[in-house]
């Protein structure tokens, strides 16, 4: 039995366009999740997180929405969207400033971290280590984490969402990725116990 | 390859090619380095399934279709989807065949009044000043809100939001208001009172 095509999201908003409100239910529960959790990861605000997915999607039922095909995918639209009402919310809070201000150039590309620490991240514990650290991390590269490693987002989408050559993508990607680690190693050791090994670059 | 080479390549983790696996042999640094990166990209594994059930709350769907509606001109609130909702549709048609009845039986002739005027709703309706949030209450008064047939009465703690959407005038007759046919098509701006549920309770007509 052929299975019947699932409809794209640019098929949907034409349909949602001449009214089909079943359309914009279809694409709204499509996309929603991935939004809503991205908004979430960077406001660390569940209030924040509604209000951005409202917001979204009402800018996309307004005629005028700006949504051009030629130049990406809906989803990227609909991120690029969500990301500059998010960063508008943090520069209200102005909570980026003191992040970024501070760990972003002192921490080095591959810090180390002990192996127990490392097995810990799979269990719940350290998911739960991991989420913060992912929370606490500068904004640029918070982003490039909860897109490409949280949202599975191709490095290509990001680069269209965070308007930023797919170079830089990659290379905020792996900067984000040491500073976790670096993170992770400082809750775990504390400075100032003389016990945190020295962060090496292998570079 | 060099080390630089080999962490070029960092991002492609997961189809890291058989030269970059022979640097990894080679040189103990990155090889331990590897081993962080693949713990740490299972971790982030973890927090994507963990977090990947995440999804915004029913009411903000809800909220959504009322401006969707508003914008497509669709005139109709979202529905009570409540068990009892077909029975009262059929207590409702029969209520509406007995009146029919009477009144072409020659029984019942008093002037005629609409069962749902604005101002015998608004006798019976719920004191939305009381629910309703300042910035609402602020600009109107709240008892210009009209609750809907068959909506439930807000509980006073019930968490609630007021959606402003366009409707046709025409959308003011089911309310009881009366709508001169030239004006029916014309555009109006309303309040719709949402419960947590995603359902319409009540409704105020801003232009009149």
């Amino acid at each position: 039995m052929a299975e019947t095509p699932v409809e794209t999201d640019d098929e949907l908003l034409l349909r949602m366009r001449s009214g089909d409100e079943q359309a914009f239910t279809a694409l709204y529960r499509r996309r929603q999740g991935a939004i809503y959790r991205f908004a979430l990861h960077m406001s660390g605000s569940a209030a924040t997180a509604e209000d951005t997915i409202q917001e979204v999607f009402l800018a996309l039922i307004r005629d005028d929405c700006g949504y051009d095909p030629e130049r990406g995918t809906l989803a990227g639209y609909l991120f690029g969207i969500a990301r500059k009402l998010v960063l508008r919310h943090l520069e209200r809070r102005r909570t980026d400033v003191e992040l970024d201000a501070e760990a972003d150039d002192l921490v080095s590309p591959d810090a180390t971290a002990s192996a127990d620490q490392l097995a810990a991240l799979t269990r719940k514990e350290g998911i739960a280590a991991l989420r913060r650290a992912v929370q606490t991390l500068p904004q640029r590269y918070r982003e490039v984490v909860v897109l490409c490693d949280l949202e599975e987002v191709d490095y290509a989408e990001a680069a269209f969402i965070l308007g930023c050559p797919v170079g830089t993508v990659r290379s905020r990607l792996h900067r984000a990725r040491a500073l976790l680690l670096e993170k992770l190693n400082q809750e775990r050791r504390p400075k100032g116990l003389g016990e945190l090994d020295p962060a090496r670059s292998l570079i | 390859m060099t080390c630089q080479e080999y962490w070029n390549t960092m991002p492609e983790l997961a189809g890291a090619g058989e030269e970059t696996a022979a640097h990894g042999q080679e040189c103990a640094a990155c090889a331990a380095a590897l081993r962080n990166h693949g713990a740490l990209a299972a971790g982030l594994r973890g927090v994507a399934a963990e977090w990947g059930r995440l999804k915004a709350p029913g009411r903000v769907e809800a909220r959504l279709l009322a401006a969707f509606r508003g914008q497509a001109g669709l005139a109709s609130l979202p529905p009570a989807r409540r068990w009892w909702s077909p029975l009262l549709a059929w207590v409702t048609a029969g209520v509406v065949v007995g009146a029919a009845f009477l009144l072409f039986s020659g029984r019942a002739r008093q002037p005629q009044t609409p069962l749902h005027t604005p101002a015998g709703m608004e006798a019976a309706a719920t004191d939305w000043s009381a629910v309703l949030p300042a910035d609402v209450t602020g600009d109107a008064a709240a008892g210009d809100f009209i609750p809907l047939p068959n909506a439930d009465r807000l509980p006073q703690d019930e968490d609630m939001n007021v959606v402003r959407v366009e409707v046709p005038r025409s959308a003011m007759i089911a309310l009881g208001y009366s709508v001169p046919a030239d004006r029916a098509s014309e555009r109006v701006r309303a309040d719709v009172v949402m419960g947590s549920d995603g359902l319409a309770r009540a409704v105020r007509f801003l232009d009149e």
